[in-house]
């Protein structure tokens, strides 16, 4: 039984790995086990994974398009002219 | 052919005025930086220009150019992604200093704050994230954004830029503990 919860019990360190590894690819059974077990004990882990959560969320609204408008330097454009020239 | 030339001269002298400003604001937006948001758009012009035969004017000049765009965006990233060297011992002392965050049993060494949630009550949440991303390594801060940057799933990104899944999660994991403790530290003061 204590070598069975020996596999299960993951560390922080690695729980957390798994909680970003999730974002990238599929968890295998084992590992969704041993996380939900871990993040069920663990209060410092389940914050982390809220913490994560927020920091993926305003990245992706810093990332989403910005409705300003900006305008390409005059000089710029005359280059880009000029070079139709050629 | 001459009429032909002087023809889609004109064409394009009328995207250039009209599209250039739209296209500028989506490469800087992409990119951050101005000097390289405006080569982009250039490269789409010329490339534009040169591949004008493929253009069908059934399809919208905005969508082909920001197809043109796209791609360059794309291009941008794979080629700085190649030039992303962080040096073995910048490597090693992030991770070290990740590592510094758990015990010898790997358990957190501190107690965080448990309530995450006031972090988004923060107005100014946003900019000390977007200044503590900047004080990654480049390429952590590339990965750790790149999802919304290039807006593809990360298994295309890992493929397009030949980085390994397992390699693109164990990098995202450190930048995000990185991140967690920079935003925790200017929180406190």
């Amino acid at each position: 039984m204590k070598k069975l919860m020996n596999i299960l019990m993951l560390s922080c360190k690695k729980a957390t790995e798994l909680i970003e590894k999730r974002l990238v690819t599929k968890l295998t059974t084992v590992e969704k086990i041993q996380l939900k077990m871990h993040t069920t004990v663990c209060s410092n882990c389940t914050t982390y994974e809220n913490q994560s959560d927020i920091i993926e969320k305003c990245i992706a609204k810093i990332h989403q398009p910005d409705t300003k408008q900006m305008k390409l330097s005059s000089k710029r454009k005359e280059q880009i002219l000029k070079q139709l020239e050629k | 052919m001459d009429t032909n030339k002087g023809a889609s001269k004109v064409l394009f002298e009328n995207w250039v005025n009209q599209f250039s400003d739209q296209l500028y604001s989506w490469a800087f937006h992409k990119t951050s930086s101005k000097e390289i948001a405006e080569d982009l758009v250039q490269d789409t012009f010329y490339a534009a220009y040169r591949n004008i035969d493929k253009f069908q004017s059934k399809s919208q000049p905005k969508t082909w150019l920001f197809s043109i765009l796209n791609n360059k965006i794309i291009d941008y990233y794979k080629k700085k992604s190649k030039q992303f060297t962080i040096s073995a011992d910048d490597y090693i002392n992030q991770v070290k200093k990740t590592d510094g965050f758990f015990d010898e049993h790997e358990k957190w060494k501190n107690d965080t704050d448990l309530n995450e949630q006031h972090w988004l009550d923060n107005p100014e949440f946003n900019s000390i994230l977007l200044i503590c991303i900047k004080d990654l390594p480049e390429n952590w801060q590339f990965i750790i954004q790149s999802k919304y940057i290039l807006d593809k799933k990360s298994a295309d990104i890992c493929q397009e830029l030949q980085i390994t899944q397992s390699n693109y999660w164990q990098i995202s994991h450190r930048a995000k503990l990185l991140l967690k403790k920079c935003i925790e530290l200017n929180w406190e003061t």
